[in-house]
């Protein structure tokens, strides 16, 4: 076992694991934050997507040992002070989700595009969504959900 | 029993620590791959060897006209690459095709080699490119092309005490066009079949080429280049009959195998569809920009 000083959300924790522990693992057992899902473990569905500095990456193929030293942002980590964000406030509205399980992949990926590309066209919605499986919706609400976020910034 | 993380703080060290554990120890370069492999229980070293705090390993630079890129570079940073798109587009374009957005995040130029699963993009696009490989390891380093690199699936000429350091790209002709195509049910998987062209015109001649290079992954056991399929258009005016012969031996040099995503038959045809199409493609280029750009 191995101590690991990680950056969660913004708050510095220290959690015990092995020593080639997946992030996923870390989060979920150790640091008992589920919002990530475990899904197909072997990154094509993206139901554990996180954010490490910012970038989208996939957490079950991501060693926790790896991630000292960066921000690692989940999606327990999108609502401030009980107020959910834009793209959290957008999903509600569009229904942009059925079963809901890879609702905080499809979060934090379309938080990592809109952070890198804050008006991106459809094709480059569906493209940052590229690592994300929904099985439930047919897109349709996800993509329009954060087609709005885009524009309320284009006219903010 | 745990499996151990070795994190080497110097190649020195990483080399030294490849040399004592061999087989026992894997390198983890993004592991991307190496992780799902572990996670399926398809490997079990007892140790992993991370490349990660090797920073030497990391980057790209212009070189003799032509590229040098660290083993470390992230796919991302080959896609989005001016120095990449500029002299190697070719590159950039398999690079951006590779799995998906949180995989090029993390995903290596290192380990994609290393990997050699079939279907990869890269390895077309680095073939076409005459790519070399550096390999060290404590007793010196070996530079080998990247058509002697690879030996069957999922296996290369890296020997257990060794590590790919590097990849160069020598400078492409001058006017040369590169043109990567994949074909792919879903835009995150690997190539049913994997295509990289590159043409250099003849500047005397109108719609003749002095060279031809097809590269082709996804269809045999490892990428190769079909030599003989070149041959037939080096030096030749590519009339629509003259491609589609090529695009024929392409096929015949290749030894497609049938699995879940696509038959043997549907391989070999669209080998034949992608090598015409990016013949054609690269021809286009050539057309609109005679400006040195592959």
């Amino acid at each position: 076992m191995a101590k690991l000083n990680l950056k969660v959300n913004g708050e510095e924790i220290e959690v015990e694991a092995k020593e080639t522990a997946l992030l996923l693992d870390v989060l979920r057992l150790g640091l008992e934050l589920t919002g990530t899902k475990r899904g197909c473990e072997t990154s094509h569905c993206g139901a554990c997507t996180v954010l490490l500095d910012g970038m989208a990456v996939h957490s079950c193929v991501v060693l926790a040992a790896r991630c000292e030293g960066k921000d690692i942002s989940t999606v327990e980590g999108l609502s401030h002070e009980g107020e959910l964000s834009e793209l959290q406030r957008q999903f509600l509205k569009h229904g942009a989700l059925q079963c809901g399980y890879c609702t905080p992949g499809m979060l934090m990926a379309a938080t990592a595009l809109l952070r890198r590309n804050p008006r991106p066209s459809l094709e480059e919605i569906k493209a940052g969504l590229d690592g994300n499986l929904c099985r439930c919706t047919g897109y349709t609400g996800i993509f329009d959900a954060i087609q709005t976020c885009a524009q309320g910034k284009a006219n903010a | 029993m745990d499996r151990k993380l070795i994190r080497p703080e110097t190649m020195e060290q990483a080399l030294t620590e490849r040399e004592k554990y061999g087989r026992d120890a894997l390198p983890i370069a993004g592991g991307q791959s190496l992780l799902v492999l572990l996670r399926n229980k398809l490997i079990d070293p007892k140790m992993l060897i991370d490349l990660q705090t090797l920073t030497e390993l990391e980057g790209i630079e212009q070189r003799d006209g032509g590229l040098s890129i660290g083993a470390m570079t992230t796919i991302h940073n080959l896609s989005w690459s001016s120095d990449v798109h500029k002299v190697a587009s070719v590159l950039a374009q398999g690079a951006s095709k590779v799995g998906s957005t949180a995989i090029r995040n993390l995903g290596t130029i290192g380990g994609n080699l290393c990997h050699n699963e079939p279907g990869a993009d890269l390895p077309p696009a680095l073939l076409a490119l005459n790519a070399t490989v550096e390999l060290r390891s404590r007793k010196g380093s070996r530079n080998v092309p990247l058509r002697d690199f690879f030996r069957s699936y999922f296996e290369t000429v890296v020997a257990p005490e060794e590590l790919l350091c590097g990849v160069d790209v020598p400078k492409l002709p001058d006017g040369a066009s590169g043109v990567y195509l994949k074909h792919a049910i879903s835009s995150e998987d690997l190539a049913i079949a994997g295509v990289a062209v590159v043409v250099v015109p003849d500047e005397q001649r109108t719609n003749t080429v002095r060279e031809v290079r097809i590269s082709l992954g996804g269809v045999s056991p490892v990428p190769f280049r079909a030599a003989k399929a070149e041959s037939m258009l080096n030096g030749a005016t590519l009339s629509d009959e003259a491609v589609r012969e090529a695009a024929e031996a392409a096929a015949a040099e290749s030894d497609p195998m049938t699995d879940p995503h696509a038959s043997a038959n549907y391989r070999s045809k669209m080998i034949k569809v992608l090598v015409r199409r990016a013949i054609a493609a690269a021809m286009g280029q050539l057309e609109r920009n005679g400006n040195g750009k592959a």
